[in-house]
């Protein structure tokens, strides 16, 4: 019989039970006669301190405790896709069926559907050499994605038998003699969410994650396998952007974790990824897309759980060679969960109450993204992007979690209320937002997009600098006071954030502008400052300048479908041509 | 080698013939073509001249061109009266920057 131990505190979502020397730390266990699903997180002798993934009320001391004797896992295999999970990966739609809108407590639902049956195309022979990570076969999902069927890690050996057909996840489609004897190979494997999923070397990233967002690809661009986050008051659009990114990342999976944000939040990504369609595949967006809701309202262990839950499925699909990224919002919520199981532990708190391994547990889920060359005798090399929002209390950046988080990302998109509130969207500040992937992207960029790009780049930055450092002048002593060749850069400036930066996410052209139509656009509104600056160093009034029809049009460039984004050479030719004559005029009165 | 920046004077003949015994450079203009003022004036300042007289009488109808070298440091536009007297906009010019330089109005009260 099974040893079973007996609960002699319960303090919210943590349960400490005695005689549980028997199981180890990170077990899972059952708590009480409802089979409540918990983690052991801290051990004293034969005493288990126990957070619990779901409502405790009406538990009480005396009540068994039993462990299962295994760390919290996923399961991975056909069926992820378009699916939603908990954040211990229970499918929300089963639970739904099985027990109505909101979980009840105890519901035992298997993570991937038991009953569906998926066509499985072998793409190794009898008697071959496997190792782990190899792709024994495939199955296809969906219209958009292939899902393949890999080695579990730690199996080695020769194919004994291989046959295609309809199966279900749990049976056995393959079977490998290895030197522990024979193992069977079914579509679904089981990995334990805490660990990091093998590779064989991780790469340095070096490609942009392309995301159509023109401020983040022009000025803070994120590698595919890299890291960034994305801090911000409340109300300055960090969901919005994590939404945008998750629609529109030329990546080929997109995990979306939504950890302790409004339900309704994961709601609208519900409503429209479905509608959306794929810009290179044409699809719905959620054939590619797996969802991890524990919104605030969801009990808050499973919060903590949600964000490796979500890590774990986008290291099963880098391992098959995908480019995956995973959007966490926001990684606040889950450090608050942190808080409360370490406060209710009676730790030690840190700053602000956070626990003292704040930093380290960042860092453990942060490190696990990247670029990896994965296991498996072909040489795949699979990406894995992870963009956490963090909502510091009061738009405070020095506040741990984000002080925590800076010190481990690349990338940092600082959300600015000041811009929100101006209608400013994204509200990205470009003074204060870094990427440390510039340089490597630039270079790829110029070399596989446009030559020009890095330049443009730089020289918009810097008319943006100069603005700021102008405003304060116009501050002091009003724009008047200002030379007129001062007073364009403040114009082109302004041409560069309202023409260039503002991007509307609800517009349809809008939405998604391309690297190609960036370049152009960009060139477009800084051609226009050069051309003028010349205009007016010839002795053309600004007045006249900044009274061109042509500026209209520059400032529709945005409003120009994917298609033909030719018309914006057209408009830069009439926009020579305007102040060409302009300078003429000028230069004929002379005569 | 540092140059000399010249001179210029603008305004209707009789204003300005006068100064041109002084050596520096004059250009006549009418006050009815404000076009023809406005060139010379550009003209003048494309031409690095350091400072420009313009009489008040001309400078009343080219007000939009007298603003812009304003904000320059070259040249410097002054406005003197014409011949046939003073409009008072020039002296307003001068006490306007003196406003602005030190804070307030120390040429008239007192």
């Amino acid at each position: 019989m099974e040893e079973t131990g007996r609960i002699v505190k319960v303090s919210g979502p943590l349960v400490i039970a005695e005689g549980m020397g028997h199981a180890r730390i990170y077990d899972v266990v059952r708590v009480s006669e409802k089979q409540l699903i918990g983690e052991i997180i801290e051990m004293r002798g034969d005493m288990a301190s126990i957070q619990v993934y779901e409502e405790t009320s009406m538990l009480g001391p005396g009540e068994p405790v039993v462990t299962t004797g295994e760390p919290l896992s996923v399961e991975l295999g056909p069926g992820l896709l378009e699916g939603m999970f908990d954040g211990i990966q229970r499918p929300l739609n089963a639970i739904r069926a099985a027990a109505g809108d909101f979980i009840e407590r105890g519901v035992s639902v298997k993570s991937l559907d038991r009953e569906k049956k998926w066509e499985f195309v072998p793409l190794k022979n009898v008697g071959d050499a496997v190792e782990e990570g190899d792709i024994i076969g495939t199955v296809q999902e969906n219209a958009v994605m292939e899902h393949k069927i890999l080695v579990p890690i730690g199996v080695k050996g020769t194919l004994k038998n291989i046959t295609g057909g309809s199966y279900t996840v749990d049976s056995t489609v393959a079977a490998v003699a290895t030197d522990k004897g024979e193992r069977g190979l079914t579509l679904m494997q089981k990995w334990p969410v805490r660990k990091q999923r093998p590779s064989k070397q991780k790469l340095s990233p070096d490609a942009p994650m392309i995301t159509g967002q023109r401020v983040v690809d022009t000025f803070f661009p994120v590698t595919k396998g890299g890291t960034a986050c994305v801090p911000g008051p409340f109300g300055s659009g960090k969901t919005v952007i994590q939404h945008q990114l998750a629609k529109w990342s030329d990546v080929e999976i997109v995990v979306y974790v939504g950890c302790g944000e409004r339900g309704n939040e994961m709601t609208d990504v519900l409503n429209e990824f479905p509608e959306l369609k794929d810009p290179k595949s044409g699809e719905p967006l959620m054939k590619r897309t797996v969802l991890i809701a524990n919104t605030s309202n969801m009990p808050v262990a499973a919060r903590e759980a949600s964000i490796y839950t979500g890590i774990t499925i986008g290291e099963y699909f880098r391992d098959m060679g995908y480019s995956v990224a995973l959007m966490a919002d926001s990684s606040s919520r889950w450090a608050e969960a942190l808080r409360e199981m370490s406060g209710r532990l009676e730790e030690m708190p840190g700053d602000e109450g956070y626990p003292a391994y704040l930093g380290s547990r960042l860092s453990e889920f942060y490190e696990r993204a990247g670029k990896f060359s994965c296991k498996g005798a072909d040489e795949r090399v699979g990406t894995l992007t992870a963009i956490g929002a963090v909502s510091p209390p009061g738009g405070d950046l020095s506040e741990p979690v984000t002080q925590a988080t800076l010190r481990i990302v690349k990338v940092f998109w600082g959300l600015d209320a000041d811009l929100a509130y101006r209608r400013h969207f994204p509200a990205i500040n470009w003074l204060n937002s870094y990427s440390l992937y510039l340089d490597t992207i630039s270079a790829w960029i110029d070399k596989n997009i446009d030559g020009r790009f890095s330049k443009l780049r730089l020289k918009a930055m810097t008319l943006l600098q100069e603005e700021s450092a102008l405003n304060e002048i116009v501050r002091l002593v009003g724009y008047d006071a200002l030379s007129e060749p001062d007073q364009l850069k403040l114009e082109v400036a302004k041409s560069v954030r309202e023409d260039y930066l503002q991007q509307n996410s609800f517009d349809e052209t809008d939405s998604y502008t391309s690297l190609a139509k960036q370049c152009k656009m960009l060139d477009l509104v800084l051609a226009f400052g050069d051309e003028a600056k010349k205009a007016l160093d010839a002795g053309v009034y600004l007045k006249k300048i900044l009274a061109l029809k042509v500026r209209d049009q520059i400032a529709r460039a945005k409003s120009i479908p994917e298609g033909e984004i030719s018309k914006i050479e057209n408009i830069r030719s009439e926009m020579l041509k305007d102040i060409k004559k302009l300078t003429d005029e000028e230069a004929g009165e002379d005569a | 080698m540092i140059t000399m920046p010249k001179i210029g004077v603008v305004g209707d003949k009789d204003s300005v013939l006068a100064f041109k015994a002084f050596g520096l450079s004059v250009f006549p203009a009418v006050a009815s073509d404000s076009e023809a003022s406005r060139k010379i004036v550009d003209k003048l300042a494309r031409e690095d001249y350091g400072i420009i007289f313009v009489t008040e009488q001309i400078a009343e109808t080219i007000t939009e061109t007298i603003d812009r070298y304003d904000r320059c440091v070259l040249p410097a536009i002054i406005l003197i009266p014409g011949s046939t007297g003073s409009l008072g906009i020039g002296l307003a010019r001068i006490r306007r920057n003196v406003e602005k330089a030190v804070g307030m109005n120390i040429l008239d009260s007192f």
